[in-house]
């Protein structure tokens, strides 16, 4: 395992398009973080830094950060598609890796991606929650850690399917292309079909962007004003919706796992020639 | 002797195009087998498999003597066509990678890359380099390890006269330090130089295969002549002398035996009472004998 990773670290650390993508994650990671609190003061009564309070910070930043995975998504199918390009695959089959092992070296790579963003993510919300948050109480701070856990998740998700639409093409554009339309465009596109049905929260795409939702701001805003009276959420129409969460996660789980299924058996058949 | 590779029954076919066939290869350690043939004729296709490339469709292979694995490979140098490696690293690092996969210390990397005359290079990217001295990365990459078994496929392929010298110079010592080697070639000369046996390849069957003293040994051809060629053709035909006859443009063109000179012939002509008026030597060179042989089928 060490070996593998030790490999795929050689491999990416001095490919410049991973740098350059790494950068463009972190730019917009921290940009996001600059540009909200800087909106913020134009907004009177309401104000977003109430989001950066212990404990919302943890689902909202989770909320605005998952966008990004598709960076993360970007960065496996290039190394991926890469390996075909340039034949090395071939050669590291030839050396005397097993195709397991070619695989279990892209998986590697893809658990190292989500859990970086995971850690980074993590270290951003505790900041600052430490910075925004009046009342600070051990308990209040990791309530809704829980999230990072189902942000791992949903990282892990995005780029085993870029993995396997990388593994299917082979081509590095065509793959990026395939990936970008499926997330920006089939997905919405059958979940407006579907509109009506059940069905539409069972699509693969919006089980893992699901599994990181829009906290429930009028929940936040309502606590903030103190208000006595509670807001007819129904009637504001934003109530969260889809399936309950653990069937979210299971749906999820088993999309990952044929994401890798069919990857090991694209692994196994093809011609590394 | 110990068995290195021993292929029964391999077959491949790309659509429809078959590539091989039925193939079946015994190779023992400390032999430099040759697998000769025209482009097209299944050799890369061969390697390709043994080497975990690409999957048969039927038959099997064993590398010393049990079923194929990748961590055997790691023991194993190979060059499957043209070398592939990261184009963005240098050459150590490329050479790097390749040693954790076979799961050795960096420490060989200065010594192969001396030997493939890359040394000075060994920090510039792998992209940078002509196509030459790629085939001499490929080739010091196969050597990383001093392994036991080289698989080359076509190592000359694409250099130039000195390149080609060079190549073959590095693959004569490891084959005089008793490594085994299977190269693939198109080129009768290349396989006669290096290899102690050869398998001859068309369109993916096997032609022929054994030592190749014996294999590409020059037959002794004479042609003759005499006043009435039927009788004397009737008569060789009864003898030990001949082992082919055939009759061309009215003159009898013989294939002689081993160790049967001409003169042999002649005296036996003679006791016949047939006296030879026309005798003439028709040595045939090895790439006329290795063409024919890839011919015969057609």
């Amino acid at each position: 395992m060490r070996r593998l990773l030790h490999i795929e670290q050689v491999k990416l650390l001095n490919y410049n398009p991973f740098r350059i993508t790494l950068g463009l994650y972190l730019l917009a990671f921290t940009l996001g973080l600059i540009i909200y609190p800087a909106v913020d003061k134009e907004i009177p009564v309401i104000s977003l830094s109430d989001l950066f309070r212990f404990p919302d910070v943890w689902v909202f930043l989770t909320w605005v950060t998952e966008p990004y995975n598709i960076l993360l998504a970007l960065i496996v199918i290039m190394i991926t598609t890469k390996e075909f390009n340039n034949h090395t695959f071939k050669t590291q089959l030839i050396f005397g890796l097993s195709r397991s092992e070619l695989l279990l070296q892209k998986l590697l790579l893809v658990a190292v991606l989500a859990l970086f963003a995971t850690l980074l993510l993590g270290l951003t919300s505790l900041t600052l929650g430490l910075i925004y948050s009046y009342k600070l109480t051990f308990k209040i701070a990791m309530e809704n850690t829980w999230i990072l856990g189902r942000y791992l998740l949903s990282s892990f998700a995005y780029m085993s399917l870029g993995l396997l639409v990388a593994l299917l093409i082979k081509n590095t554009a065509l793959s990026l292309l395939t990936f970008i339309a499926l997330r920006v465009f089939v997905d919405p596109v059958l979940f407006l079909i579907l509109r009506k049905q059940e069905l539409r929260w069972y699509l693969p795409m919006r089980t893992t962007t699901q599994l990181t939702p829009l906290p429930d701001l009028i929940e936040i805003f309502q606590r903030k004003l103190n208000s006595s009276e509670p807001i007819n959420e129904s009637a504001m129409d934003i109530l969260p919706e889809g399936l309950p969460a653990w069937l979210n996660i299971l749906m999820v789980l088993l999309y990952t796992s044929l994401a890798v299924f069919f990857s090991y058996r694209l692994m196994q058949r093809q011609r590394f020639t | 002797m110990r068995e290195i590779l021993s292929i029964q029954g391999l077959s491949k076919s790309y659509k429809n195009v078959r590539a091989i066939r039925n193939l079946d290869l015994q190779i023992t350690e400390g032999q430099a087998y040759g697998i000769l043939g025209p482009n097209g004729s299944g050799k890369t296709t061969t390697l390709s498999i043994v080497t975990g490339i690409i999957r048969q469709d039927r038959g099997s292979f064993l590398w010393f003597g049990k079923e194929p694995e990748a961590s055997q490979r790691r023991n194993i140098g190979s060059l499957i066509e043209t070398p592939h490696f990261y184009p963005y690293l240098n050459l150590e690092r490329n050479l790097k990678i390749i040693c954790d996969i076979k799961g050795m210390p960096y420490r060989d990397i200065n010594r192969v890359l001396e030997t493939a005359q890359l040394a000075e290079r060994k920090r510039s990217r792998f992209s940078t380099l002509s196509l030459g001295m790629k085939q001499r990365l490929g080739i010091a990459a196969a050597l990383l390890g001093d392994p036991r078994v080289l698989v080359l496929d076509e190592p000359t392929n694409g250099l130039d006269p000195e390149g080609i010298a060079e190549v073959r110079e590095i693959v004569l010592q490891q084959v005089q330090e008793g490594k085994t080697l299977i190269l693939a070639s198109h080129i009768l000369s290349e396989v006669e130089k290096i290899c102690t046996h050869v398998a001859i390849l068309k369109k993916g069957e096997l032609l022929a295969n054994g030592p190749v003293k014996e294999l590409l040994a020059e037959d002794e051809i004479i042609e003759i002549s005499c006043d009435n060629n039927e009788i004397l053709r009737e008569k060789l035909m009864d003898t030990p002398l001949v082992k082919e006859l055939e009759t061309e443009n009215g003159l009898l063109v013989l294939t002689l035996n081993e160790k049967v000179s001409p003169a042999e012939v002649n005296a036996f002509a003679f006791a016949n009472k047939l006296v030879i008026h026309h005798m003439l030597s028709r040595k045939r060179s090895l790439e006329s004998q290795f063409l024919e042989l890839v011919k015969e089928e057609k």
